[in-house]
């Protein structure tokens, strides 16, 4: 069974599943109007900029939207002058075969042409830009290659940006949620800041990891060798804590790649250092972090995505808000301490989730109460009468040396109850 | 001497097998043994607070249908362990589409903390109620009824457990307490009511906890044990909270949230019960306490709305500082 790479099966079919680049969209959309009432402005348009930002997958869904033909010749086939003659510039002369409405002709990486192998490559291409009685799309990482120029001097240039990781946590998510997938928030966004908005990659990524499943937790993630990217942080969080006026915070939201939960984190770790000793500052700029975190709850709960902004602002501008802030002084930040403990205290705390499961299972109750209300017992028990707590761990089948682990306890170093001890006297 | 120990949990040695064993509730009881009789049940809707019986009445009934092989025809989940979807898709659906082992034409699904299931979980349970109602009956059980949406309640027959009396309380532990051969004095068992606020496994639990501690269970131990269940971290943090040292209280914060693994909602509950106790020696006037009350009470709606516990929990001890700071120069 062959497999169908998602990056291709779920290629956008309309111009608006495209994702992101407005303006590129709307300034693509405008030159194949104006091609297709006859009138172009220039014969072909040059899409450029980083991989994985849509620009193919644009062309595609304009073609597939407005029922044009695509003619394709990307960097996997050869670019001789006499290969593009025969494939490309034929059919850039001729009517349509299947009666569609028109065709765009399609030259995915021009920057790639090599001047050696590709002889002649560069020249065909401005020939059949000439000839052509179609659009004509060139797309290209660096269109700026001098090699270029005369090529440049004939074209629409069309800018694409790297996407932002919201875009692209946007887009996997949706391919999860048609594949039946349930995919943890936090794994798509290691996914997409891992990817450094290259959608591409991480559609491959996220299909690596998550085809065949049901589910993807941070954990599956990390198990693939996974790590997600740590943003160099320490400049956004001082931006926001010593912004002077709101508005100076809230700049730090213009970065394409900003991921605002860590953001949170960084803020949460920080606030203290930056705004000691004055307790207002602290608690003022605590409560807009509280009331940041309130709306990413209703949003991830919700898929109140509408409340993103008001959450962004309270996070960057309102922290920056805090009354009595002490004057400038400069800090040095540390990283969350959350995200050490959660990986360094993990095998304690599945320990004794494994011991609530057993408790639960017997006693007739949730995992979650069993840890608050019965564990706390049993290892009070356990501490101040041994003998009693073992026979009890015993009926449970519980082995007294991880319970001790699981729970912070020396097995060696109980000390005997009262009523051991004078049983022994 | 290692015959007076008990191999099992008071809380799980004392549950009533029987539905005469159960204490109080004798309306419940009594419509239960007509279902009994009539080997037929209706779906059904347990709701009341924690520690009034909803579990045992469901696992009485469970035997009362069924004799010693009641697990063979029981299926018991817990949706706070198991609150997705999912879980009603496929262990529900498998174990309610089998037919039963027993002359009872129906098996027995009880689906315990029923109100922390998701809403698209209670919707694919609303079918699967419907569908599979020839060979299998559901008993909810939830501390409150709100929780649950009206498509389903209004399939379930609905019984709400009310408090157990002082009386019936005390005399259980009393019971317990002879079974065992504890001592227990008068004011112990009162220690142990006011204590649990009318939820009976806390209190057995305290009882079994305190008799540890002991030789005799009275006041004192009671106190002694209850004091011991509550992490020291909580009485701490409230304290340098209180007295402006965030950092520090933010340190105990964290040890709760991260080795004990307490959630958020835990702690707020914790703290809530230190700043109300007469003896948590916090010595709060009750301009102070009130204040404090009305912030934790929006602090846990907060974390209940919100992702991150530990960063509402900061706001909370940030507010403390604010507080406690006022409180000074008062």
């Amino acid at each position: 069974m062959s497999i169908v790479p998602w990056t291709e099966k779920y290629r956008p079919k309309r111009i608006d599943e495209v994702v992101g680049n407005p303006e590129a969209k709307k300034a693509f959309v405008a030159w194949l109007n104006k091609w297709l009432a006859g009138r172009p402005e220039k014969k072909a348009a040059l899409l450029y900029g980083p991989p994985g930002c849509g620009k193919t997958s644009l062309v595609h869904a304009a073609a597939h939207q407005l029922g044009l033909e695509l003619i394709e010749a990307n960097a996997s086939d050869v670019r001789t002058s006499e290969a593009l003659r025969r494939r490309v510039l034929r059919s850039a002369t001729e009517g349509s075969l299947f009666g569609a409405r028109g065709k765009i002709i399609l030259l995915d990486e021009v920057d790639g042409v090599s001047p050696r192998e590709d002889r002649g490559g560069l020249d065909m291409i401005m020939e059949i830009i000439k000839a052509s009685q179609y659009p004509v799309v060139l797309t290209a990482n660096d269109p700026w290659d001098p090699r270029l120029r005369q090529l440049r001097s004939m074209c629409k240039l069309i800018e694409f940006r790297k996407l932002g990781i919201r875009d692209v946590v946007r887009a996997l998510r949706e391919i999860c949620r048609r594949e039946g997938i349930e995919c943890d928030y936090s794994v798509l966004r290691a996914i997409a800041g891992n990817c450094e908005g290259d959608l591409r990659a991480a559609i491959n990524d996220l299909q690596s990891i998550a085809m065949g499943r049901r589910r993807v937790t941070l954990e599956d993630l990390e198990v693939l060798g996974y790590r997600a990217r740590q943003m160099n942080m320490f400049e956004v969080v001082r931006q926001v804590l010593t912004a002077k006026r709101p508005e100076a915070a809230k700049a730090v939201l213009s970065m394409p790649s900003l991921d605002y939960e860590m953001l949170m984190q960084w803020l949460n770790e920080n606030i203290p250092y930056q705004y000691s000793p004055s307790i207002v500052a602290i608690a003022d700029a605590y409560d807009a972090l509280s009331r940041a975190d309130m709306m990413l709850g209703r949003i991830k709960r919700r898929q109140a995505w509408t409340l993103l902004p008001y959450a962004l602002d309270l996070m960057t501008a309102g922290v920056a808000s805090a009354r009595e802030k002490p004057p400038f002084k400069f800090v040095k930040y540390s990283f969350p301490y959350k995200l050490r403990a959660l990986s360094a205290t993990k095998e304690q705390r599945d320990e004794r989730m494994r011991i609530a499961r057993v408790i639960a299972k017997t006693c007739h109750t949730s995992a979650r109460k069993a840890l608050t209300e019965i564990l706390p017992f049993l290892k009070l028990i356990y501490e101040e009468n041994p003998q009693a707590g073992r026979k009890l761990l015993k009926g449970l089948g519980i082995s007294e040396s991880k319970f001790a682990k699981a729970l912070g306890l020396h097995v060696h170093t109980v000390r005997p109850s009262a009523r051991a001890r004078r049983a022994r006297a | 001497m290692s015959e007076r120990y008990s191999l099992e949990l008071w809380v799980e040695k004392y549950r009533p097998r029987r539905l005469d064993e159960m204490v109080d509730q004798r309306e419940i009881v009594e419509r239960l043994k007509e279902f009994v009789r009539e080997k037929n049940v209706p779906h059904l809707l347990f709701v009341g607070p924690p520690g009034t019986g909803k579990t045992t009445a469901a696992l009485c009934l469970a035997y009362e249908l069924y004799g010693e092989k009641w697990r063979d025809n029981t299926l018991e989940l817990n949706a706070s362990d198991e609150r997705g979807i999912d879980v009603i898709r496929t262990r529900i659906k498998e174990y309610a589409r089998t037919v039963p082992l027993s002359e009872v034409p129906f098996k027995l699904i009880i689906l315990d903390e029923a109100d922390n299931m998701t809403g698209d979980a209670q919707q694919a349970l609303r079918r699967t109620m419907e569908l599979y109602s020839r060979t299998a009956r559901f008993i909810l059980i939830a501390n409150y009824a709100s929780k649950i949406i009206e498509p389903i309640q209004s399939r379930c027959a609905i019984f709400r457990f009310q408090p157990i009396p002082k009386e019936d309380f005390i005399a259980r532990l009393r019971y317990i307490a002879e079974s065992e051969g504890v001592k227990v004095t008068e004011d112990g068992l009162e220690a142990i009511w006011e204590e649990s606020m009318g939820d009976m496994r806390k209190a057995i639990n305290a009882l079994q906890a305190a008799a540890a501690i002991g030789e005799v269970v009275d006041a004192d131990t009671v106190y002694k044990a209850l004091g011991k269940v509550t992490p020291t971290e909580i009485r701490d943090m409230i304290k340098l909270a209180l007295g402006g040292n965030f950092l520090a209280a933010r340190e105990k914060l964290r040890a709760l949230l991260y080795s004990y693994g307490l959630s958020g909602v835990d702690v707020i509950k914790l703290v809530y019960r230190e700043v109300t106790s007469a003896r948590s020696g916090l010595d709060l006037d009750e301009r102070t306490r009130l204040e404090l009350v009305e912030l934790l009470g929006e602090l846990n709606y907060r974390i209940v709305e919100g992702a991150d516990d530990e960063i509402q929990l900061n706001a909370l001890l940030a507010k403390m500082a604010l507080i406690g700071a006022k409180r000074g120069r008062a």
